[in-house]
């Protein structure tokens, strides 16, 4: 029982890592908040589903292009709301990505309506057992692709050359400009990165969670909450925030099954409201006593 | 029938009244005249429904007889009791309005009724909860059951034809859910059953494993849903996934086609739902033709919530071409007269609910074609 | 008469007064209930954006609870009117009372953090409110709200629905337009605009920024009580929408688009959100997108809000003649000379590590009252570092710091600054869109009872704030540059910004005065200049430390020296020994008249 539950947990956080991680790029680079990633992984679900209808395969091979077109949209995505806006105050960027989210949604709407619809599977739907638990094939396969992507995105940071000049962009811009890196460049192109990440984790999570055009907001809170548990600007620290809050939304509730004796305790404890409510106190709680969450920086204290 | 042009229409209208006032034949041919703003959500979270009411009141309208002239714009409510008001206010100030198409979200619709109580202007929706009969309002009439009316029929198929007694039962924090859940829970007591387990989700909730787990472990022998759309397909595909062999019975959640899209033919064995009705399960002539001529015109499979609007426009439209001529005329053709309708006969209970029956629909498991198994009137 | 005339001729007052007749006419050509309840609505989100002004415009803090305030003043009015049936006159207040405590509950914890996690957390209170709220339909109603809220009624008088109601909410923005006009002038304001802008200033001039940022998120919350209680007057029902974050939103929008720190902002902004959708309508579905797609270009075009926008133009195409300046007042001498025994400044075996970096490594200094203390070093040895330290920016790991024998080391920065120690910073922290003569006023703010209470009660032109800028005046007038009273701080050249900021120091009536690097920027006269009036300050009984490169400038103005070297003290004494200490010949490698680039 716990197995399924920490496999389960592991299918979810999976989707989650790679959303904070676009999310804590784009955040890096520019200082920005953008409340629109979460309707990025809502709209690459469209995206998704618009290219099945063309080109029916399977998603494992959409994801590739689902990737391109979503870096592209980020690309087109930061010309519109962050480098008009790159020298006001961060909160303006604040407001334009909101904006950016209005019309990202009603645009969903608009064209696909409001039901919720389903994208395409990485291989194929159906599940195998292994162990006793139950292992979905696309849940498998999120993990996997997750893995994947993640890894790439740490070599392409961490061992190119592109990706020095990606991170000297997002540490000092100022010293970045003077050594002779294209910053704007660079955060067009940390922009298209974050997007692409935004698009696999959408078309994986439109095949498991379905798509609506209102689930961006959800989205977007995840990422904020995951990115501040693992620390403000730690890539690690997104990803493992996303991970921690998976495992509490599937494990906190679950804890009556594992040990039976709470339901009689407290089980208005374990519902899920109560596991929502608990999930953002918690947050509250990190925030006060440990605001650099696992992996972030020193955080000074307002003056 | 024009939709949106007032003006031609109001000049057209006086013309034709004008030209056959001259002819001794023209007093029972004589043009009644409609003025219908839909108001509805067209936008936010709630606009499938919203767009149902959309376009079964539009169809209405185009199916109308000749000799009613009916304006009619749409208005968009959003998501919020602010939008719908301001929507109310806005169609009456742009003339004289005659009934209004109104929002199926409860809340919406609890703004809205004294609007149309101070105004003497009637509303036909298709909003199944809320107590917005419950206000004594006599401006209301909601063709769609109340959920007196559909949770009676969902609880008594599982308790009389079924024939459970174990009953675990998954409800959304939604208006729609708590309400529903609330009438659910007193039939169930009512038949001296008290449910073995109860779980509320959120919309947003979509990994389900920790409800299907506490579901398991109670050990029940019926699963009862009153979940939106998206979440009673996830459920089922999931539960479906964690092996759980036990009959579900959802609600009307689960009897609008798109959402049925989203789930496997197998995943639907030994899956019910209760509903108002539902046409792509055909069964009259009606039935089907209302169904071929929705999928013709809007391109997609109508739900309820479609017919019921269809309904409860043709039955305004009906009154206005046997002579209703002011909105308190309506009113009294809607809380006195009966109408027969495409879903079932329609007729007030003195309170405003004009729709007393609904239908439980099953899936065999083939294919994504629901039956009608039992109707309760 | 001519002072009202000027008051009304400058900024965009003009357009604002037009504006405003406009809007008080405009009701009498309505015709429609509907063109009423819009007006309405724009009323009570004009209130909801006056009160947010307080914590994002006027404290620069992105709060995301004004829009739960709001939901929290509704649901106190659904409840009481539809449960309890009682009168408006406890139902409002109440509904002012319950975010007001809420707000001062979660102040404490929130209030600290640094702008995201305060975004977020504020966020995270919303959610919880929410689900709270919807779980507990015993009180609430649930998801389904409370319906059949009566009208408002005052000490058992009925407001009229429709005119009535609008008239009340309108009155009500007027009041709040009133009250924050009053909060947010004078030196109150001035404090205000420099914390936000410019924290560490703030603090270095004596100012608990804490503290206001505090007192701004309760009035930010009792204005959203009342935009609440309001709200469910007129809708007469109250659900979770009304705690949802499309209303969050909708505020934070108009308090961007009409002008964060701007009073007509928040009205012509609630104008312009609550219309556009019913201006796009004939869209149907496709109407939020041209309102995303709208938002999206006021906030590129207007960063400062349509209200600051119009400023611009005004400047642009009809420059103001600058106004009068005040007469110059001598300080008043608040501070009493009181002299203890011992040295003034005593700062004992202070330590300071950063991380793996040990910054100061067991520092023992004094500094006697009237004396000029030279504090030299290379780069990087810790002399800023002991500025801060002193000032309470930094807390010592261990050792301690008193001023006339009473330990400063524990207390926060502001209160230390108000003890009697002010600073200069090397890289100048001056508010730039702030006039010379205003950044240096509003140092005078711990002196001048300039409290909340006594802003909101002052006459028209607040006393507390002519006398401050009066005695700035003098103060300038001491450094040589009263000429450039007018001109922003931040079109200055670096040295006279460097004289702006000695004056404001001086503002605080300091017993020490801490100069980090003063002579960087100035030509070799001006240099001189300063050395003699710095000279003048000792004589009158002002304790000087100088950190400095420039040699020639501080050797003969300093009478003992120091010298640090990373993180430890190697040096100290007359000017002629420190010069000649090999050991700080060797700190430097090179000579001591080398100036500083």
């Amino acid at each position: 029982m716990l197995l399924q539950i920490l496999a389960n947990a592991l299918a979810l956080g999976a989707s989650y890592a790679l959303l904070a991680l676009g999310f804590v790029l784009i955040l890096n680079a520019t200082s920005a908040v953008n409340f629109t990633h979460g309707d990025m992984v809502m709209a690459s679900g469209y995206v998704a589903i618009a290219l099945f209808s063309v080109l029916p395969v399977p998603g494992a091979l959409l994801l590739p292009l689902v990737m391109a077109v979503m870096a592209v949209l980020g690309v087109v995505f930061s010309w519109l709301a962050y480098f008009p806006l790159k020298n006001r105050p961060p909160v303006s960027v604040f407001i334009s990505t909101i904006a950016l989210g209005i019309v990202f949604q009603n645009s969903a709407n608009a064209i696909y309506g409001a039901e919720p619809r389903k994208g395409p599977p990485l291989l194929s739907e159906g599940f195998f057992e292994v162990a006793g638990i139950t292992i979905g094939k696309q849940a498998l396969g999120i993990v996997i692709v997750a893995i994947v992507l993640i890894a790439a995105q740490h070599i392409l940071l961490n061992r190119t050359g592109i990706g020095r000049s990606l991170r000297a962009t997002a540490q000092d811009r100022q010293m970045a400009e003077a050594i002779g890196i294209r910053v704007n460049r660079m955060i067009a192109l940390t922009f298209a990165l974050g997007a692409a990440l935004a698009g696999a984790a959408g078309l994986m999570l439109s095949n498991t969670f379905f798509v609506t055009p209102t689930d961006g907001t959800n989205y977007i809170i995840k990422a904020y909450i995951a990115v501040t548990i693992g620390g403000w600007g730690s890539l690690t620290g997104a990803v493992c925030g996303a991970l921690i809050i998976a495992l509490f939304e599937v494990l906190f509730p679950s804890l009556p099954l594992l040990i039976p004796s709470l339901e009689f305790i407290a089980p208005w404890l374990f519902t899920q409201t109560a596991s929502t409510i608990l999930l953002y106190l918690g947050l509250l709680a990190i925030m006060f006593f440990r605001p650099q969450g696992l992996f972030g920086e020193t955080v000074q204290r307002r003056v | 029938m024009n939709v949106l042009n007032t003006r031609r229409n109001d000049y057209l209208g006086m013309l034709v009244a004008a030209v056959l006032a001259t002819y001794p034949l023209a007093a029972s041919a004589q043009t009644a005249e409609l003025n219908l703003p839909i108001l509805v959500p067209i936008t936010g979270f709630l606009s499938l429904e919203g767009t149902s009411q959309r376009n079964g009141a539009l169809l209405a309208i185009k199916n109308a007889s000749p000799s009613v002239k009916i304006t009619s714009e749409v208005t968009d409510t959003g998501a919020s009791p602010e939008g719908a008001t301001t929507a109310l206010e806005r169609a009456l100030s742009r003339g004289k309005v005659s009934a209004v198409v109104a929002s199926m979200l409860g809340t919406q619709m609890l703004a809205m009724l004294p609007v149309a109580l101070e105004n003497k202007v009637p509303l036909a929706t298709v909003s199944g909860t809320a107590d917005i009969t419950e206000k004594n309002n006599p401006y209301v009439f909601r063709f769609f059951p109340g959920d007196a009316v559909a949770k009676g029929a969902h609880v008594r198929y599982v308790l009389e034809e079924l024939k459970k007694k174990r009953v675990a039962l998954v409800y959304q924090t939604t208006a729609y859910g708590q309400s529903g859940r609330r009438h659910i829970v007193e039939l169930l007591k009512k038949a001296g059953v008290e449910p073995v387990m109860e779980e509320a989700l959120d919309v947003s909730i979509k990994d389900m494993s920790p409800v299907i787990g506490k579901v398991q472990v109670a050990n029940p022998d019926v699963i009862m849903l009153h979940l939106h759309g998206g979440p009673s397909a996830l459920f089922i595909k999931q539960a479906a996934a964690a092996k759980v062999n036990l009959p579900i019975v959802a609600g009307s959640g689960l009897s609008q086609p798109s959402t049925v899209a989203l789930v496997e033919p197998a995943e639907l064995k030994n899956v019910c739902a209760e509903a108002n009705a539902s046409p792509v399960a055909g069964g009259t002539p009606e039935m089907d033709k209302f169904l071929a001529q929705y999928r013709a015109e809007y391109k997609t499979e109508p739900d309820g919530f479609a017919v019921g609007q269809y309904d409860a426009t043709s039955m305004i439209i009906d009154a206005a071409a046997k002579g209703a001529k002011t909105p308190e005329d309506i009113r009294k053709a809607l809380s006195s007269g009966s109408y027969k309708g495409i879903a079932m006969t329609y007729k007030s209970d003195g309170k405003g609910n004009m729709a007393n029956s609904a239908v439980v629909i099953c899936y065999d498991g083939a294919s994504r074609t629901p039956k009608i198994v039992k109707r309760y009137d | 008469m001519n002072a009202a005339l000027n008051w009304s001729m400058s900024g965009v007052r003009p357009l604002l007064i037009l504006g405003s007749v406009l809007l008080a006419l405009w009701p009498m050509l309505m015709t429609s209930a509907y063109e009423m309840r819009i007006f309405t609505i724009v009323g009570i989100y004009a209130l909801l954006a006056l009160g947010y002004q307080f914590i994002f415009g006027h404290s620069g803090a992105l709060a995301l609870t004004q829009g739960t305030f709001f939901g929290v003043g509704a649901y106190v009015t659904g409840v009481l009117g539809v449960k309890y049936q009682l009168g408006g006159e406890f139902t409002v207040l109440l509904s002012i009372a319950l975010p007001l405590a809420l707000a001062a509950l979660i102040a404490a914890p929130v209030l600290r953090l640094e702008s995201h996690y305060f975004a977020l957390a504020t966020l995270g209170v919303g959610q919880v409110v929410v689900l709270v709220v919807v779980a507990w339909q015993e009180l609430t109603g649930g998801a389904n709200g409370l319906s059949g809220i009566p009208g408002l009624t005052l000490f058992g008088f009925e407001v009229k629905k429709g005119y009535g109601t609008m008239a009340a909410v309108w009155a009500c923005v007027a009041a709040g337009a009133f009250l924050s006009w009053r909060v947010t002038r004078g030196l109150y304001g001035a404090a205000l605009h420099i914390s936000r802008e410019n924290p560490i200033a703030a603090l270095s001039v004596g100012i608990d920024t804490a503290k206001l940022r505090y007192a701004m998120f309760l009035f930010s919350a009792m204005f959203a009580g009342l935009a609440g209680a309001l709200y469910a007057h007129t809708l007469r029902v109250v659900s979770p929408e009304a705690l949802e974050f499309p209303i969050m939103v909708a505020c934070l929008t108009i308090t961007v688009v009409g002008g964060r720190t701007h009073i007509a902002g928040a009205i012509l902004g609630a104008l312009l959100i609550v219309n556009l959708p019913e201006w796009f309508r004939a869209m149907e579905k496709y109407y939020l997108i041209a309102y995303g797609l709208a938002l999206l270009a006021m906030i590129i075009a207007a960063p400062y809000g349509l209200i600051g926008l119009l400023e611009q133009w005004r400047a642009k195409l009809w420059p103001e003649t600058p106004r009068t300046l005040p007469k110059a007042e001598p300080l008043r001498n608040s501070r009493a000379v009181e002299r203890g025994s011992g040295p003034l400044l005593e700062i004992r075996d202070v330590h300071k590590r950063f991380g793996g970096l040990k910054a100061l490594n067991g520092i023992t200094l004094t500094v006697a009252q009237g004396e000029i203390f030279g504090l030299i070093g290379p780069n990087g040895s810790g002399k800023t570092t002991l500025l801060n330290v002193i000032t309470g920016i930094h807390r010592a790991d261990s050792g301690g710091v008193s001023l006339d024998g009473v330990g400063i080391h524990a207390k926060p920065s502001f209160a230390i600054a108000q003890s009697g120690i002010a600073r200069t910073f090397q890289n100048i922290n001056l508010v730039d869109e702030m006039s010379v003569l205003d950044n240096v006023a509003v140092a005078r703010y711990g002196f001048e009872n300039a409290g909340l209470a006594q802003t909101v009660a002052a006459g028209w032109n607040d006393p507390a704030w002519q006398r401050a800028r009066a005695q700035a005046i003098h103060l300038l007038d001491a450094l040589g540059v009263a000429g450039i009273a007018q001109s922003a701080a931040g079109s200055l050249a670096y040295g006279l910004k460097r004289k702006v900021e000695i004056a404001r120091a001086l503002a605080l009536e300091p017993k020490l005065l801490l100069l980090d690097e003063p002579a960087a920027g100035l030509n070799e006269s001006e240099q001189l200049d300063l050395a003699q009036r710095l000279r003048a300050f000792a004589k009158g009984g002002l304790a000087i430390l100088v950190i400095e490169h420039n040699m020639p400038f501080l050797m003969p103005l300093a009478e003992r020296m120091a010298c640090l070297d990373h993180g430890d003290l190697i040096a100290v004494g007359a000017p002629a020994d420190i010069r000649a200490n090999p050991l700080v010949v060797e700190a430097y490698l090179g000579s001591p008249e080398k100036t500083s680039a």
